[in-house]
């Protein structure tokens, strides 16, 4: 009996909190109503003053850029127009190819570093560890010339590696490190940690969860990281600027000079012909191609995993 | 460490020797200092099926991950006492963590199956991880685990598709199919069934009776019915009032919900609290 008593009142004050609910939710319906159209337009606004800009670039991109792409663009080096034949740029032949060692070189050199700082980084907890991340995360903030100079001085100056592919890759493997790092970090401590446990409840030793466990289980983020990394470097011209030297040659040798598309873009726009300027759309929009195959890549590989995991 | 010695201990009281799978006296564990669990005194009993049980917070599955050394990973864990398996002491005895828990497996409160991994390579995973390589060894073990974990019928025919395309249940049966492939001699379980449906709970608490022959089974349960259903000896914890866990009684289950020696077990069986 006791029982019953004690709860009839909270059933009480139930009810006349349920009619307050009623109330003052059927009083402020309009302007409820009101604040959330007002939120939507200004979404899509914003969303216009962003979109719009993305769209007449990518258009201006398009229209300039893919009259240039021709056979001759991509299997020709390099020519200097003169008067008699003003049109005659010849193609960028040696830039893409310098492009694409540049980036094969930085990769490899940046990677399987980064991911494994990436993985000590998530497993431990120690000062090390901890400074090591904080340089990691400056690194990724610091202006990207500051790479271009680091690789000039260390390998141009000290080491006296002569202009070279290796010493751009240099420069964009330091430029790479620390997105590699922080994406890998991000990834491994992502792992749900049930999982690290049910491998060392097994009587694995902690190195071998992390190889066959941890590091199978954030691959996907991983990857994608390592892909970013790669489409980031891939445009930058200031880490390159300083060390490549340039040329005209076709040649993918690491310790030979290269050219590249952000170089090619960089010299071409300052040229007296037009058909070189014309040129450098066709450049930019290989680059954003590029850029966007990559992204894709990325993306398609993250999607498909998850499919696998889920 | 050697058996004579571990009886010869005043501190450790081994009811019977031949019986007992582990042996724990007085642990306690601390989180920085801070108690979760003490006082925690009893004997696992060889081939059956020993439930812990009390309300959230009184420290169940805190003493459950001591008994293979789960809690080495927590910066600041700290397990006193004594816990022995087969007469050594496992923290501070002639065993390796590794060996311990080859010996101890688990068996989790969610299914964790590896997610990049096939069920195939799910179940064999703990013999790779200890460097067994032998295909016709790995296929015998992966097929007697399954059949032990009463999984073999469902997944013979897709063994290399990913573990995670099995149901809830299912996922969990490969966890203890994976357990069970180290051949170990304790298995605990912190309860195994709580993410489960009804039916998958029910064919989890059968392959319990059924494994109990080869496997000895220590289980952590918020489920009292379960407890009662499957488990042969039962100790009961509960919060103090630092807010630390201490095991109040242990006993046979049919004691423990029959005729308990404290009252604070009888309420909690009834339903008055918890």
């Amino acid at each position: 009996m006791n029982d019953l008593t004690e709860l009839d009142e909270p059933i009480e004050i139930a009810q006349t909190m349920r009619d307050e609910i009623r109330r003052v939710s059927n009083a402020t319906r309009a302007r409820r109503l009101m604040v959330s159209r007002v939120m939507t337009t200004l979404c899509a606004v914003t969303l216009a003053v962003t979109a719009v800009p993305l769209a007449l670039l990518l258009y201006q991109l398009i229209k300039r850029g893919a009259p240039e792409l021709t056979w001759t663009f991509f299997t020709k080096v390099p020519e200097t127009p003169s008067l008699i034949a003003p049109n005659a740029t010849g193609g960028l032949s040696n830039a893409i190819l310098g492009s694409i060692a540049l980036n094969v070189y930085a990769s490899i050199l940046a990677i399987p570093i980064g991911v494994l700082v990436g993985v000590y980084l998530a497993e431990s907890m120690n000062k090390f560890a901890a400074t090591l991340r904080v340089i990691a995360q400056t690194m990724a903030g610091a202006p990207s010339i500051l790479m271009g100079l680091f690789a000039f001085s260390f390998l141009l100056q000290d080491l006296h590696i002569g202009f070279s592919a290796i010493a751009g890759s240099f420069a964009l493997a330091v430029l790479m490190l620390p997105v590699i790092i922080i994406a890998t970090e991000i990834a491994v401590l992502n792992v749900p940690n049930t999982l690290r446990e049910a491998g060392l409840a097994l009587g694995a030793k902690p190195h071998k969860v992390s190889m066959r466990v941890v590091i199978p289980s954030a691959l996907t983020g991983i990857v994608t990281g390592c892909i970013l990394a790669i489409s980031r470097a891939i445009g930058e011209t200031a880490p390159v600027l300083l060390v490549i030297g340039g040329g005209y040659l076709n040649t993918w040798k690491p310790l030979s000079p290269v050219s590249a598309l952000p170089l090619s873009i960089y010299e071409n726009a300052k040229s007296e012909w037009p058909s070189q300027r014309a040129q450098v759309w066709g450049a930019a929009l290989l680059l954003v191609i590029f850029v966007f195959i990559l992204s894709l890549t990325a993306r398609i590989w993250a999607s498909r995993k998850q499919k696998v995991s889920n | 460490m050697s058996e004579a010695q571990v009886t010869k201990s005043p501190t450790v009281v081994v009811r019977d020797p031949g019986h007992t799978a582990m042996q724990l006296h007085d642990v306690a564990v601390s989180f920085n200092g801070r108690v979760a669990v003490r006082d925690a005194t009893f004997d696992v009993a060889k081939n059956r099926v020993t439930s812990l049980i009390g309300p959230s917070g009184s420290g169940k599955t805190t003493l459950l991950r001591a008994l293979n050394r789960l809690h080495d990973l927590t910066p600041g864990a700290k397990v006193s006492g004594r816990i022995v398996l087969e007469g050594t002491d496992i923290y501070r005895g002639d065993m390796t963590v590794t060996e311990l828990r080859t010996r101890v497996g688990m068996v989790f409160q969610r299914p964790n199956p590896f997610p990049t991994m096939s069920i195939y390579d799910n179940v064999v995973s703990g013999l790779r991880f200890n460097g067994i390589k032998k295909k016709s060894l790995l296929d015998e073990a992966a097929e007697t685990s399954l059949r032990s974990a009463a999984l073999w019928d469902s997944v013979e025919s897709r063994l290399k598709v990913a573990a995670s395309n099995l149901s809830g249940g299912e996922q969990q049966r490969l966890c203890i199919a994976r357990a069970l492939a180290m051949d170990p001699e304790v298995l605990l379980m912190d309860e195994p069934t709580s993410a489960l449906d009804p039916i998958a709970t029910l064919k989890i608490e059968e392959l319990m009776t059924t494994l109990k022959e080869r496997v000895t089974i220590v289980i952590v349960t918020h489920n009292m019915q379960q407890a009662a259903r499957i488990s042969d000896d039962c100790a009961f914890l509960l919060m103090g009032e630092d807010r630390a866990g201490e095991l109040i009684e242990f006993d046979t289950t049919e004691k423990i919900f029959n005729n308990p020696n404290d009252s604070r077990t009888l309420d909690y069986t009834l339903g008055r609290f918890g």
